[in-house]
């Protein structure tokens, strides 16, 4: 069995909407191991969100343990918990969310700024990070110099710039043409072989049928959780695939 | 597989270039260096360029106003204090009237001339040790004085030989009259330098000697040329005829106070600048006995001391200053509020940003520091263009009203020192606003 990456156990969240308590995750509990690809399904209302924000450690759960590579992350301040997302989660979320200032290289590096990596290191990783998404030619570029499909690919680099235990997706297809969307999903395929622990939220089957493992969410608890075949798009992948890290 | 999953956690590394070390064992800090904090505030003020620097107007404006201000005004006062030392701290005036300050010969407006030339004897006769010099003198402004073809407008002095070293207005060129002369009113006259050069253009002073020139067409032997004098502010003294005190009452303007010949003022000179309060009280017990005056109220005439005089004028002048500055310092405020203003603008313009950082992993300290440093760095480089500004309007209009150029380095501390604070105070809640924003809705925020 492979690592295991994180653990909720029996995660709740209660929002208090005007005098009344509304629950959005009534008791949500998994495992998730190196090296998974994982979609989290589930209709508008769910708690799919929730949860994503949780696993994100954007926000505490109210009740429940999270524990991400052994350690409980569940009751942590702002403060630790920027440090923890800064190490342990890659964010790609659906419209980008690059910094429209930046070029894309400077767009890589902001990651590894937070974390405080001295310039030449942080430049040197972000290069080999563009390069891993086919786009070390254009780090020069703008944001809005590129197609939206080259957007994410600078997001999913900015993602793994901090070499996460757990690469968070939200909706990442969700503003690309099915081409696009297909090379994305492409680019999260060869990452995943690589060892890449990858968690898509999706709404939509098309996507979660290419991943290994579908986790369901209704009213806020756990519907579903299965194994099952992956089906991989016939696209050209235009990411290098001659990456390969040298062995220890 | 298990090897290549091990291999995707380590970057990059070619085979030539062996001595890179790899990514995981790079060094990392932790937090991020003020340096890198210092970039993104930089360049998010670069990229609002035009709203920045009109955020930053604001403080350029007030600082620049606080700095010129208080220049101008430091250095009228420093005009002031210099023409009030170039008469000597050990002078003391009499005048008619009731108290009141300002320089010395000049007639106070209101009250009659009650001063008389006895008055002026009196003080002489005291044969005081103490006492240096006696120089009553009466003073006509706007007087036409002609030689030859040229003519001039100056202020006729009538005085006795004393007032050279009593009013330190020393000859370059021929010599005062003396007491005799006056005696017998003689047509003596000395000269300023600009009276001098007005009327005998390119002549040496000491071949002005000699000449004559006519007052109220009166014919005047010129018996010497004055130094050069610093401007006194309110009267240039070197445009002043210097002429015997008899022959001033005689030819100029006669007057009388009960039938004796009045004088404006009395100027003397104390010996000792120790001794003038000494001085000063027993000449206030002579005049009041020679004017039969009782009470302190009833005096029709006032003496006051160069030292008494230049501490009051210099406590107004600096009181004044304060005062412009304080004003000035209202339109730093002001611009501080526009900063903070601005700052709050930006947050909300800026939320989604914030959040995007947030997720990457800043720190709410990060973002504060973010944002308070684009503050300062605004109320800074605002003060110092604001400086820079000040002290150009200083120099001109101090050149423009002719007084001296006095750059004050406390006051452009000062103003730098509260700029600085005003970026800090009125960044820092707009920082924190910021700071506290929270990552999951500032991320959904359009």
């Amino acid at each position: 069995m492979s690592e295991l990456i994180l653990s909720l156990k029996d995660i709740k969240k209660a929002y208090q909407m005007g005098e009344e308590k509304f629950l959005a995750l009534k008791g949500v509990s998994f495992n998730l191991y190196q090296g998974e690809m994982v979609a989290l399904m589930g209709p508008s209302g769910s708690g799919k969100s929730t949860l994503m924000n949780i696993l994100g450690i954007l926000d505490n759960p109210t009740e429940g343990d999270y524990l991400l590579r052994g350690e409980n992350v569940s009751k942590l301040d702002e403060f630790d918990r920027a440090e923890i997302r800064n190490a342990y989660i890659g964010f790609v979320f659906q419209s980008f969310h690059l910094l429209p200032r930046l070029n894309l290289l400077e767009n890589v590096e902001v990651p590894l700024t937070y974390a405080g990596y001295a310039p030449k290191v942080r430049r040197d990783r972000a290069f080999d990070m563009l390069e891993k998404v086919g786009l070390v030619d254009k780090w020069r570029n703008l944001p809005s110099q590129i197609s939206g499909g080259q957007k994410q690919r600078v997001a999913v680099a900015r993602a793994l710039a901090m070499n996460p235990a757990l690469l968070l997706a939200d909706e990442p297809t969700g503003n690309l043409d099915t081409q696009t969307g297909d090379e994305i999903m492409g680019l999260f395929h060869v990452l995943n072989d690589e060892g890449v622990t990858v968690l898509i939220v999706t709404h939509e089957p098309e996507i979660a049928e290419q991943t290994k493992r579908s986790i369901r969410l209704r009213d806020g608890l756990l519907e579903s959780d299965q194994k099952h075949e992956q089906r991989r798009p016939h696209v050209a992948s235009q990411v290098s695939t001659h990456y390969i890290g040298s062995s220890q | 597989m298990s090897d290549l999953a091990q291999s995707s956690k380590l970057p990059a590394v070619h085979e030539d270039d062996f001595d890179v070390i790899p990514f995981e064992e790079a060094p990392y800090s932790g937090r991020l260096s003020i340096f890198e904090i210092l970039k993104i505030a930089w360049r998010s003020i670069r990229a609002n360029m035009l709203r920045s620097i009109l955020t930053a107007l604001g403080v350029i404006i007030g600082v620049a106003a606080v700095v010129a201000l208080v220049s101008v005004g430091n250095g009228v006062r420093q005009n002031v204090t210099d023409s009030f030392s170039s008469f000597g701290t050990n002078l003391l005036t009499i005048s008619s009237g009731q108290g009141g300050f300002g320089p010395p010969g000049l007639v106070r407006g209101g009250g009659s001339q009650t001063l008389t030339i006895e008055d002026a004897e009196a003080i002489v006769a005291l044969a005081d040790d103490r006492i240096e010099g006696v120089a009553p003198a009466n003073q006509s402004n706007n007087q036409q004085v002609k030689a030859d073809a040229n003519n001039t407008t100056a202020t006729i002095v009538g005085t006795w030989p004393d007032y050279e070293k009593v009013q330190n207005a020393a000859t370059q060129a021929g010599s005062y009259f003396g007491s005799t002369d006056v005696e017998t009113r003689k047509r003596y006259a000395v000269v300023g330098s600009e009276v001098a050069s007005d009327l005998f253009p390119d002549v040496d002073p000491q071949a002005v000697v000699g000449q004559k020139l006519k007052i109220a067409n009166v014919s005047y032997d010129i018996l010497g040329v004055l130094e050069e004098q610093a401007s006194a502010g309110f009267n240039n003294p070197n445009t002043n005829i210097i002429i015997p005190l008899s022959t001033f009452i005689q030819r100029i303007e006669r007057n009388d106070y009960e039938g004796k010949p009045t004088v404006s003022t009395i100027a003397v000179k104390v010996e000792d600048p120790r001794d003038v309060e000494g001085v000063e009280a027993d000449l206030t017990t002579l005049m009041a006995n020679l004017h039969e005056k009782v009470s302190e109220d009833d005096y029709d005439f006032n003496i006051r001391n160069q030292a008494n005089q230049l501490e009051s004028v210099t406590a107004v002048f600096s009181t004044l200053t304060t005062f412009l500055g304080a004003i000035a310092g209202i339109s730093l405020l002001v611009g501080g509020i526009g900063i903070m203003n601005i700052m709050l603008v930006s947050v909300t313009e800026r939320t989604r940003e914030i959040g995007v950082r947030k997720a990457l992993g800043a720190k709410p300290r990060d973002i504060l520091s973010q944002f308070l440093l684009e503050a300062i760095l605004l109320s800074c480089v605002g003060g110092l263009i604001g400086i820079l500004i000040g002290i150009a309007i200083g120099y001109f209009s101090t050149d423009a009203l002719s007084v001296p150029f006095v750059l004050s380095i406390p006051s452009m501390v000062l103003a730098f020192a509260f700029s600085a604070a005003v970026g800090i105070f009125f960044g820092f809640y707009p920082a924190q606003r910021a700071a506290k924003l929270d990552p999951v809705d500032s991320l959904r925020y359009e």
